[in-house]
């Protein structure tokens, strides 16, 4: 190349790395020793992860009473939309074998219902519910306004379907000692949705505030009322209308309701006995074919839940560590053959 | 530019009066402006968003989009669409722009060359694009011809004029023109400028071997033919000026007219994508279908119910309407399983790959400064599908330059030094040249690097005296003598002035030459030698002779010619010489060099007397004249004395027989096409023939029954050998692909086939085209000789339509265009003085052997990314995307997406381009040097095996299953598990982050498996792409975006709470590896049971070694080799006659001779019959007309 040097070289490609496809690089090769490795090593780590997360899930006590049918009175008397305003309650009895201990939880649970649907998770106003624009009903189709065109608050399909059945669980110590079980109506909702999403308008006083506005459809009692023992509770920051906003993915979902108080008799849990719920049956489910269901359960450290997480650990684990066999046993061999052929 | 493109009803006849552009503008004939380009800054944007809505993946997203608008089937925003397809738009509509430009660029540089243009009698300095019809302007040597010109007069006598026509039709020895006689005296301008003839002729055509036309001058008609016109494209040569008359001009040439635009080329790849999208929207259709009646049913059973909560829309009255829309709705969600960012990732991909290919500096020539261009970037990835090559001959395998390389004198071989393969990197190791400075008329370009026939000159050898006497007169060559001298040949074909050469260099100086006598200078001393007769050459005899009389007045005949024809009219006494120079023969044969005998035969005066005045009766006669003639030469040229050979090397491209090899182990076919008249030789120098070949089959049938019985012979032998042999050797290539085949084995037992031009007319034709077919591909090596462009181009057809086979052309003037543009692939040599071939190609460097690099080393690389590329996207898309469908089955199936919208706009465009981009731009699997050295490992591509149907449904398979595991693992989880805080876990939004997260996570391990070749940017677009993920997935779901848009960004705070969930992290991580290990263990487990070559190249370098052994005995094959003369290939007959009559002589040598007018009008006459004759004959074949 020397040979020529006066040539006008301002063609010549540039000797880069990046030019020349030499950039120094790492070749990946599915050597056998990674692989094995990373076989052992995931199923190892499969296999304990499903042990220790099945022995968790087994710590939980978790008991469901489904009383759908147990209040099938009062489902009949919701079956019929005009008897919004009677009053039906039901008392659900239980006996709890063993105690709860630790932080209890109660949800309700339902079954069939749809949280999921396209048009109903759309139909909500996050403006509103921001307290920013309360009059902003746009996105709320169909439940944006009510018969008489007044904008309805909080609007949209999902406020207006909220749970409103209220339950209460009381400790039968005897037959005639009924203790309330203390519970804790706050602490249900995430941090950001208490105080990011959901604000009230900045207003002395909330009913004023709200004036002119319409409640939702099936609601019995305005936003503002929703709890008015607590103001740091009421109006769209209310705990149970955030946990019902925040719609589930799947038909069937339960949502945290309350939080045990650990104070007196329960300060370490739920203690065995007899306990009962009182309902206050508002919420048809009926008339979807849907089954709701009230739920007490205890945690470790990886929350609740049941036993999936912990069983397909497992089994990938074994499945993994029996394919890091096999393909040892493949390995082994074939090494042996080519030996024999070189 | 506008200008140029100026619509006008069709022409009848042309009309052009010289000198007179009033008149001619009347026509509005088009000017000598050429405009290739497509658009203009005003139509850009119009012209360019049309063509790009004429692809239907783009006008599929406008519907998409559409669709969008519409409120009641709308499931996604409008700008998941309109993101991309606004990006996809800008991308292409800049890279057109680009494209564009440089169109303009050099249609600006063509328009604006000068030439000298006569205007009101004076001579100007004119842009091209300026010229005019009717014009004259005025050509000097070696110029490019400016329009289609009548020639009105020259420098030469008689209005000839020389021209070089490689540019229209490749043919590289020059062609005389000649004006009309009333026209050629018109040699000054103020003549010129007072001629005002006007002509009426055809209008435009394509037809570049015929013009008619009439010219009206002086109230007189003259005829004119093709033999007046010198057309664009073609360079004055030997001829000092000449003046024409415009007549077609810019987009009405001959040359213009036969380069129609550009086929749209799309590559096998291309069309397989565009099969398979189709099947994706069918299997789209489907999926909508499922879920639509999913939908029906759901609403008719369990919505209607549900109205309590949610009523249906106004629009809706019935489940049944509900299923439609959602049909409609779920297109619009699923659309990503063909993502829009498909296509345009594809041709960044090809951009990149093309950049890489203009970058390579190992395809960068030095000698010519030029570098690799990848002129189309549509089809790089077909590179590395290449079965068929064909290739030109000349300038593209062959330098048309011929050497004197080496000679046998009386039975001694000189020359022996030079390495016959020309390395450059050898030069070094060679001795000095021989010096010549003895012979001040030496050619200093002339190199011989033996100095032992020197010596033997110096010596006064007789043998080698008579040797270069005979090369110094036995020839048609005129000489110029500018200056004392300084003497320049005008040789019809290379080979003779390459022979002349040799003789001026070893002093034996041709110095002029009258009709009667021809100077030369022996040693310093002039001689006159008396011409008496020129035997001329012709395809049939394959020699020529001289007659002369030397001052002492001795008659001696000096013969060259064909081995073949002149060893058997030697006298029998130089038998033992015979036997000697034979050996010769086959060496320089073997060699692949051009091979010539040369013999003398001493006359004695009476026998010549007798026999000149036989020869003028022969001459004179009216019946048969030819016959005659062709008698008495032969009774005279009998008995001769042998006297040695010469061995002339048409020069070879650097590399050309190593890359043939190499690709011929590659198992790709080549093929030479080549308008020259003998092939066979080249074939043998680049090593596609050798004598190791079992037999090489040549075609020269001139009518459809020969021609058939002569391919049904060569395929009867095929069988037999094959059925004795074995089929040890046949079609061993394509089953033992693993098994690395040597260069002996690959060539041994292979044959080969010649066919003429002539011949190849008939097999091309409809009933016959298939058993050409059949019998050239079983051959190793094609050859067709005197192939016509247009031929070329139906050969490359030929194979495009039955063999479904991926083709490419090479070759380097503008007859190899029309190959070039039916081939799958063209390319084009670069660096030659014709750009027709460039401008047509679809690639161009100036190395043939360049071809390895860009089919082994690119070609095979773009293939292998492209496919990975692909197989990764429709995985990617797919696990993305059926992840909705499966939710379908929970959310009533109501279109609603599982991700959030952003991340569905995003996920192709942003969270997972990058990483795939960089896989395809950047992967390779083996070292750029293992793919030279393993040839087979371009094999996966010619099979098509990397990415194909089945591959294709693996990867939507491998894809589905993601899906399924992506959607149902974390429903498993969700379905029942609760936050730490004991809130819910399963909402919608976690649920969204947690699938949208591991997908993204399981992708980017994925493209970590699938890139096999990890550059700090695959680092940095892989780690960066989850880096970015998580960036904006935090960014989205912030405060801040949450209050300044509250309705658009409803998933505030959802990143922070559900990824701070061990939970969600658990789950992420279970799907991960239930995801990716099996994918792992599958690949393993192929490699080490089923590993394909270049798994194997990589590991094993024993094979390796033993590869490079191969390779080096490669270089020392065959030494003998049957004879194959080279006699004068490129010789045209008539010459002779032309240089006895005086005709081409200047006038000032002419005034020495005794030259009579008339028999030189008689000279013409017989000129233009024999060319006339010619074309008719069948032997004619390969001239006939080039229909564009």
């Amino acid at each position: 190349m020397e040979v020529m040097p006066q040539y006008d070289l301002s063609r010549l490609p540039e000797n880069t790395a990046l030019k020349q496809q030499k950039l120094p690089a790492h070749r990946l090769d599915l050597s056998a020793s990674v692989v094995l490795s990373i076989f052992f090593a995931t199923g190892g780590f499969c296999l304990c992860m499903g042990v220790i997360l099945i022995l968790s899930a087994k710590s939980t006590k978790e008991l469901e009473i489904n009383y759908t049918n147990i209040c099938a009175n009062c489902a009949q008397l919701r079956e019929d939309s005009s008897n919004f305003d009677k009053e039906c309650t039901c008392s659900v009895p239980f006996y709890l074998p063993e105690n709860m201990e630790g932080n209890v939880y109660m949800y309700y649970k339902l079954y069939g219902f749809h949280q999921n649907l396209y048009r109903y998770i759309l139909s909500r106003s996050n403006r509103q519910l921001l307290g920013k624009d309360i009059w902003d009903v746009k996105d709320c189709s169909p439940f944006q306004v009510s018969r008489n065109s007044t904008p309805i608050i909080p609007c949209g399909a999902i406020a207006n379907s909220i749970f409103n059945d209220t339950i209460t669980l009381s400790y039968n110590l005897n037959s005639s000692i009924h203790i309330e079980v203390p519970m804790l109506k706050s602490g249900l909702a995430w941090w950001t949705d208490k105080y990011v999403k959901f604000q009230n308008p900045r207003a002395s006083d909330l009913a004023s505030a709200f004036a002119g506005s319409a409640k939702p459809l099936h609601w019995t009692k305005p936003v503002y009322e929703l709890d008015t023992d607590d103001p740091g509770n009421n109006g769209f920051v209310n705990e149970d209308l955030i946990v019902w906003m925040r719609t589930a993915a799947f038909p069937t979902f339960k949502k945290l309701y309350r939080r045990l108080k650990r104070v007196d008799y329960f300060a370490v849990g739920l203690p065995a006995g007899n306990y009962s719920f009182n309902i206050s049956y508002n919420f048809p489910v009926t008339v979807f074919r849907g089954e709701k269901s009230v739920v007490l359960s205890t945690l470790t450290w990886i929350g609740g839940g049941g036993l999936f997480l912990g069983l397909t650990y497992t089994v990938t684990g074994a499945l993994t560590l029996l394919a890091s066999f096999a393909i040892l046993a493949i390995h082994l061999m074939l090494k042996r053959t080519k030996k024999n052929f070189l | 530019m506008a200008l140029c493109a100026k619509k006008r009803p069709p022409e009848e006849e042309r009309r052009a009066r010289a000198n007179d552009r009033e008149y001619n503008e009347k026509f509005q004939y088009a000017s000598n402006c050429i405009k290739t380009s497509k658009y203009n800054i005003l139509t850009f944007l119009p012209v360019n968003l049309f063509e790009q809505f004429q692809e239907v993946a783009n006008t599929y997203f406008l519907f998409l989009l559409i669709l969008q608008l519409i409120p009641q089937i709308s499931s996604l925003s409008w700008f998941t669409t309109i993101v991309p397809l606004v990006l996809v738009l800008t991308i292409t509509a800049v890279k057109d722009a680009t494209d564009d430009y440089f169109r303009h660029k050099s249609d600006n540089q063509v328009n604006n060359r000068h030439s000298q243009v006569l205007i009101n009698g004076v001579l100007q300095q004119e842009q091209w694009m300026n010229v005019c019809v009717g014009d004259i302007i005025k050509l000097e040597n070696n110029q490019f011809v400016a329009a289609d010109l009548l020639l009105l007069s020259s420098s030469e006598p008689h209005g000839l004029c020389y021209i070089e026509t490689a540019e229209l039709d490749g043919e590289t020895n020059m062609k005389v023109r000649q004006a009309i006689p009333i026209t050629s005296e018109l040699g000054d301008i103020s003549k010129l400028a007072k001629f005002d003839g006007e002509v009426i002729c055809e209008p435009p055509n394509n037809k570049l071997d015929k013009f008619s036309g009439t010219l009206y001058w002086k109230e007189n008609k003259f005829p004119l033919s093709n033999q007046n016109m010198l057309l664009r494209g073609c360079v004055l040569r030997n001829t000092e000026w000449c003046f024409g008359l415009v007549i077609f001009a810019g987009p009405d040439t001959k040359l213009m007219q036969n380069s129609g635009r550009t086929k749209f080329k799309r590559t096998s790849i291309d069309r397989l994508m565009n099969t398979l999208v189709l099947w994706i929207f069918g299997f789209l259709v489907c999926m909508g279908v499922i879920l639509a009646i999913g939908n029906a049913i759901w609403e008719h059973e369990v919505g209607t119910r549900f109205q309590v909560y949610l009523p249906w829309d106004e629009a809706v009255d019935s489940a049944f309407f509900s299923g439609f829309l959602s049909f409609w709705s779920y297109i619009i969600i699923l659309n990503t399983v063909v993502p829009i960012s498909l296509y345009v990732s594809v041709e960044v991909i090809r951009l990149g790959h093309s950049y890489f290919i203009n970058w390579d500096k190992k395809m960068f020539c030095m000698k010519k400064r030029t570098p690799a261009e990848a002129r189309t970037t549509t089809l790089n990835e077909e590179l590395g599908q290449v079965e068929y090559i064909f290739s030109d001959k000349t300038g593209t395998l062959t330098q048309n330059i011929m050497v004197f390389n080496k000679c046998s004198i009386n039975g001694h071989s000189y020359g022996d030094v030079f390495d016959v393969l020309g390395h450059k990197a050898e030069l070094g190791e060679r001795p000095a040249p021989v010096d010549f400075s003895f012979n001040p008329l030496a050619d200093k370009k002339f190199l011989f690097w033996d100095p032992s026939l020197l010596e033997a000159v110096k010596m006064g050898d007789p043998h080698t005296h008579e040797f270069f006497r005979l090369l110094s007169l036995c020839h048609t060559v005129m000489s110029e003598e500018k200056s004392e001298g300084e003497l320049y040949y005008k040789a019809q074909s290379p080979d003779e002035g390459a022979l002349v050469t040799a003789a001026r260099n070893f002093g034996f100086v041709f110095r002029s030459r009258t009709p009667k006598t021809i100077t030369v200078h022996e040693l310093g001393t002039a001689i006159t030698y008396q011409l008496l007769a020129i035997l001329d050459f012709n395809n049939i005899r394959k020699r020529m002779s001289v007659i002369v009389r030397n001052p002492e007045g001795k008659i001696r005949l000096y013969c060259k010619g064909a081995d073949t024809i002149l060893l058997d009219r030697l006298h029998p006494s130089t038998q033992e010489l015979l036997s000697s120079t034979t050996d010769h023969l086959n060496e320089y044969a073997g060699d692949g060099l051009r091979t010539l005998v040369l013999a003398y035969k001493d006359l004695d005066e009476e026998y010549y007397e007798e026999w000149a005045r036989r020869r003028l009766q022969a001459s004179l006669a009216q019946d048969s004249r030819e016959d005659r003639l062709a008698c008495i030469y032969e009774e005279v040229e009998s008995d001769m004395m042998l006297l040695g050979a010469t061995a002339i090397e048409d020069k070879l491209q650097q590399g050309v027989p190593e890359t043939i090899a190499l690709l011929t182990l590659a198992n790709i076919k080549i093929w030479v096409l080549t308008g020259d008249k003998q092939a066979v030789n080249i074939g043998y120098s680049c090593k596609m023939l050798t004598d190791d070949m079992t037999e090489v089959f040549i075609v020269t049938g001139h009518t459809v029954l020969e021609v058939r019985e002569e391919l049904r012979k060569a395929r009867e032998k095929m069988m037999d050998s094959s059925h004795t042999v074995g089929n040890g050797f046949t079609y061993q290539g394509k089953l033992s692909s693993s098994k690395l085949t040597s260069v002996l084995e690959a060539v041994a037992g292979e044959y080969a086939l010649v066919i003429n031009g002539h011949s190849l007319a008939h097999a091309l034709e409809a009933d016959m085209e298939l058993e050409f077919l059949e019998t050239a591909c079983a051959c190793k090596a094609v050859i067709c000789c005197r192939v016509t462009p247009l031929q070329k181009a139906q050969v490359v057809e030929l194979v495009k339509k039955y063999k479904k086979a991926v083709t490419l052309a090479i070759g380097d003037g503008a007859n190899d265009v029309s190959m070039i543009k039916t081939a799958h692939i063209g390319v084009g040599i670069s660096g030659q003085e014709g750009i027709q071939a460039v401008l047509a190609s679809d690639y161009s460097f100036s190395q043939f052997k360049f071809l390895q690099r860009l089919l082994l080393v690119h070609g095979r690389w773009s293939y292998l990314r492209m496919c990975k590329f692909l197989c990764y996207f429709f995985y990617k898309n797919f696990a993305f995307t059926m992840v909705h469908f499966w939710f379908g089955f929970f959310c009533g199936f109501s279109a609603q997406t599982v991700y959030d919208q952003y991340f569905i706009t995003l996920y192709n465009i942003v969270y997972t381009s990058l990483p795939v981009l960089a896989m395809g731009v950047f992967d390779q699997d083996v070292p750029e040097q293992r793919s030279m050295e393993y040839p087979k490992l371009y094999e996966p591509g010619q099979l098509n095996l990397l990415f194909n149907k089945r591959e294709f449904f693996i990867c939507i398979a491998q894809g589905i299953y993601t899906s399924v595991l992506m959607f149902f693992i974390p429903y498993g989880v969700f379905a029942e598990a609760t936050r730490d805080d004991g809130t819910q876990l399963a909402d919608y939004q976690s649920f969204a982050v947690t699938v949208a997260t591991s997908l993204v996570i399981v992708v980017s391990v994925q493209i970590g498996l699938d890139t096999g070749y990890w550059t700090a940017i695959n680092h940095f677009f892989i780690w960066g792409s989850l880096a970015v993920y998580f960036a904006i997935l935090f960014a989205m779901h912030s405060n801040g975006l949450f209050d300044m848009f509250p309705n658009q960004f409803r998933f505030v705070g959802n990143a922070q709470n559900t990824l701070a969930q061990p939970t969600v992290w658990l789950t992420i991580v279970l799907t991960t590896a239930v995801c990716i290990m099996p994918v792992v263990a599958f690949r393993f487990l192929r490699l080490s049971l089923k590993p394909d070559l270049s798994d194997t190249v990589r590991y094993t370098q024993l094979v390796r070694k033993k590869q490079k052994a191969q390779h080096r005995c490669m270089r020392r094959v065959g030494r003998t080799g049957s004879r194959r003369s080279g006699y004068a290939f490129s010789h045209q007959e008539g010459f002779g006659e032309l240089i006895m009559s005086g005709k081409n002589m200047r006038l000032s040598s002419l005034a020495l001779s005794s030259f009579s007018t008339r028999s030189s009008s008689s000279w013409i006459e017989s000129l233009r019959r024999k060319k006339s004759d010619s074309a008719n004959s069948p032997s004619g074949g390969a001239e006939k007309p080039f229909k564009g």
